[in-house]
């Protein structure tokens, strides 16, 4: 279910009434392992088998790998649960991708094959606990720490409601000492979790689809009919709609969390005032681009043979990240773009300026280049297919005509522009805090006015519902 | 967060936080509320993707009542009194699928390929939304139903059945955005909509609150400006392109179900220009021997052709009553429903 339904509402009532009632810290765990498989089952019932297979499945191999004494056992084991696991998520996510681009190299060969219609439904949130499964069994395979004896803690771990479709992806270490130590609600992480689900809700529904995604679906529904202007406009309404849908989740998954008495980790620190790609991708999607740091970027080798292999490892693990994000060569172009971003930056700084790095007015030169490149790779990010990302592009670059259409631009096109100013704005001034922070230092009665009017403006703002993006992944 | 300061300290700073929260929401709220119902805005059930998909699953709902699905766009939507068809045909369970401004065949299409439909169709069509290029378009409404349907929308959109019940502020048009906008630009509040719809999804016009003149011009400009740039097929096109439907129907008919199509009343110009483009004669009354399904036109039946339609193309929601018995009468006078 959604954060942003009525029945995540009253889910989210009688599960913290249910947690709070228990005494048994066993039962408690019980009761939000239960009821974070009704959370998922409310999508699609029969993926809820997937999921409890997968669950235990690395629960035993983990087990496996960590009793086994003989290396090369210890490696086939952890072969096997990356083989499985990915193997899942192929089949679901990639099988189609993979046999439309094999019709299309048969096809350039002069071999005519039509790949067999079939119509894949993906399970959702498939992506990010096969990603918590696969760290678990990681570090057990490098010898982080000893596998948990309990099934349902694990369980709880990979299927904990808050995070379980679309993250924060959190490791076993963050999570561990929280299930196995007995906690429960104070008013301080009530308080603070209901601000957080208030303020993740006014982020996806007032700004995400509200402000935002009317102007983004409109142009990308028909990008050839609109001028440079326009397709700034829908750009940047793109790259706002994006950020509040995936941190507002986020927001709510934290402030759920929270309520219950458990912390997960942040996932966005304000990455529209980043200076420069690295910064970016340390702030933005932070549980994802630090899995891919630990489990990818570092198996690739990282940083440890010399140059060439660094700024290669960089751009395959984006390269790798963007396809993880969809089965579609546009998401690859969005990663290939941002691991050319990081390998110019990363160049830049070794070569040609790194005395001035810290320049203030060159930080700021390169955080509106920051920004306008992240924004750009979203075109390719949303675009249909390759040829309208092209299309796209050479709208967006046409800047003559960007300048002279500014003045057609429709009201609700301006209230994107002004909304997009004030969300960059607001990164800027936030930029190394965030909102619990912030929401702890303000005086009560200031505190509960700033949530009131959000309250107001979440239900001053019907609408359809949108899915949240990141679901789809 | 407060995690260093006394429990009881903690308590307070969050319980101020939570009584102005709620005060200011509150306020805002009932305040907007008040302020739209003082310009006699009235709260009312929104028709939308959710609110079908509800419809669809009575489709297969259990029960021993035979399922009497309602296909089509508005004329029917808007027409049909529910409870009429409840009381009048005790043994089926009407539902309404039709879906205003789309015509119905991917719906149609959908009851084929459901194995377990075998109730009875009524599918309001005209002999232009029988063009091939019409089929698709209720397909989004069944892609959502397939796709993106879940328990958790089901329960979501009860309760939001009764917010848009119960509040004007429920409504899309009165959001914060379109309001600052219009506000922003000069332009005039939301039209007050003549239309209710039920939880059913039927709906009622009330006639009384438009200037039918100009709504009846209205319709008949449409309807010329898409003849102009969607001219007719011709009659053998339009026939070779009923194969399909042929399909469908055989399919729901092989699990013992019917299919009844059905060319709901119009009058004034709008019967003229439809009847020039699509002369009856080569098109409709073609239809039953080309698919092998009862078609009933509304010019075979006088208290049909004579109802009144406001905008020649509706009828005000006090002659449904009226409207719904005549064509019951027509159905089992026929016999393809039972008393």
């Amino acid at each position: 279910m959604q954060f942003d339904s009525f029945t995540f509402l009253a889910f989210f009532a009688l599960v913290l009434a249910g947690y709070n009632a228990l005494r048994a810290w066993g039962a408690r765990k019980w009761l939000l392992l239960v009821a974070s498989y009704v959370f998922y089952s409310a999508w699609n019932p029969p993926f809820l088998l997937l999921l409890l297979g997968s669950t235990t499945l690395d629960w035993l191999v983990a087990r496996r790998i960590d009793a086994a004494e003989d290396p090369r056992r210890r490696k086939l084991w952890v072969i096997a649960t990356l083989l499985i696991n990915l193997g899942v998520l192929g089949y679901f996510k990639y099988s189609r991708f993979l046999l439309d681009n094999f019709a299309a190299a048969l096809a350039g060969a002069g071999v005519n094959y039509a790949p067999p219609a079939f119509d894949i439904v993906l399970p959702i949130g498939i992506s990010f606990y096969t990603f918590h499964s696969l760290s678990y069994c990681i570090d057990i395979y490098r010898r982080r720490f000893r596998p948990t004896a309990s099934w349902r803690d694990y369980a709880l771990y990979v299927g904990f409601f808050p995070q379980l479709v679309a993250g924060p992806i959190t490791r076993f270490t963050q999570m561990r000492e929280q299930i196995e130590t007995p906690r429960s609600t104070t008013s301080a992480g009530l308080g603070m979790g209901l601000a957080l689900l208030i303020l993740g809700l006014f982020e996806k529904i007032v700004l995400a689809d509200s402000v935002f995604a009317p102007i983004a679906n409109a142009y990308f529904d028909a990008p050839g009919t609109a001028d440079s202007a326009a397709a700034w406009t829908g750009v940047l309404a793109f790259s706002g709609q994006i950020f509040c849908d995936f941190a507002g989740y986020s927001s709510c998954a934290l402030g759920s969390a929270l309520a219950l008495g458990f912390v997960l980790p942040i996932n966005f620190r304000n990455p529209y005032a980043a200076v420069g790609f690295s910064d970016f991708w340390r702030r933005w999607h932070i549980s994802l681009s630090s899995w891919l740091r630990d489990y990818l970027y570092v198996s690739l080798g990282g940083n440890r043979g010399g140059e060439w292999r660094t700024l290669r490892n960089l751009m395959l693990t984006m390269l790798i990240g963007g396809l993880w994000h969809g089965a579609a060569w546009t998401f690859v172009i969005w990663g290939g773009l941002h691991g050319l971003y990081l390998v110019l930056e990363r160049t830049m700084r070794a070569h040609l300026w790194p005395a001035r790095w810290n320049n203030v007015v060159l930080r700021f030169a390169y955080a509106i280049i920051t920004l306008l490149g992240v924004c750009t790779a979203w075109a390719w990010f949303r675009a249909a297919d390759v040829s309208q990302g092209w299309q796209i592009m050479l709208s967006l670059f046409d800047l003559h005509a960007a300048a002279t259409g500014i003045g057609r631009l429709g009201p609700s096109q301006l209230a994107v522009l002004v909304t997009f100013s004030l969300l960059v704005l607001v990164h800027a001034l936030f930029r190394n805090s965030g909102p619990i922070p912030w929401f702890s230092r303000l005086p009560a009665p200031l505190l509960g006015l700033l949530l009131g009017l959000m309250t107001a403006m979440i239900v001053l703002s019907p609408g359809d519902n949108h899915a949240f993006i990141y679901f789809q992944f | 967060m407060r995690s260093s300061t006394s429990s009881s300290s903690s308590i307070r700073h969050w319980g101020v936080a939570c009584f102005f929260c709620a005060l200011v929401a509150v306020a805002v709220c009932v305040g907007t509320e008040l302020h739209w119902r003082s310009l006699g805005y009235e709260s009312g059930i929104i028709d939308s993707k959710l609110l079908w998909a509800e419809q669809r699953d009575q489709v297969d709902a259990r029960g021993s009542r035979t399922p009497l699905v309602i296909l089509g766009a508005s004329r029917i939507e808007f027409s049909v009194d529910m409870d009429v068809l409840e009381d009048a045909l005790p043994g089926y369970r009407p539902v309404m699928l039709a879906i205003n401004g789309h015509y119905p065949l991917a719906v149609l299409r959908d009851l084929a390929e459901d194995e377990d439909f075998n109730g009875v169709v009524l599918c309001d069509i005209d002999a232009r939304g029988l063009s091939a290029h019409y089929f698709d378009m209720q397909q989004p409404y069944v892609d959502y139903h397939r796709k993106q349907w879940t328990p958790s929308w089901r329960v979501h959109r009860r309760a939001l059945d009764l917010w848009q019940s119960t509040a004007v502020i429920a409504n899309p048009d009165f959001g914060l955005l379109p309001t600052l906008l219009r506000w922003s630009g000069g332009r005039a509040d939301p039209w007050k909509s003549h239309i209710r719809f039920h939880r059913d999804r039927s709906a009622d016009i009330d006639f009384q609150r438009v200037d039918t003149a100009a709504a009846t011009q209205a319709f008949v400009d449409g309807f010329k400006r898409r003849l102009q740039s969607d001219p007719p097929p011709s009659p053998e096109q339009w026939l070779a392109g009923l194969a399909e439907v042929g399909k469908w129907v055989a399919q729901i008919k092989g699990r013992g179900g019917e299919v009844v199509f059905y060319d709901t009343p119009t009058s004034g110009k709008l019967r003229e220009y439809a009847d020039e483009a699509f002369p009856p004669s080569l098109y409709w009354d073609r239809l039953s021997a080309t698919i092998h399904a009862p078609a009933l036109r509304y010019t075979e039946i006088s208290a049909l052709e004579n109802i009144p339609l406001a905008d020649g193309s509706h009828l005000d929601f006090r002659n449904k009553h009226e409207y719904t018995h005549a064509l019951i009468d027509a159905l089992v006078d026929r016999g393809w429903v039972q008393r």
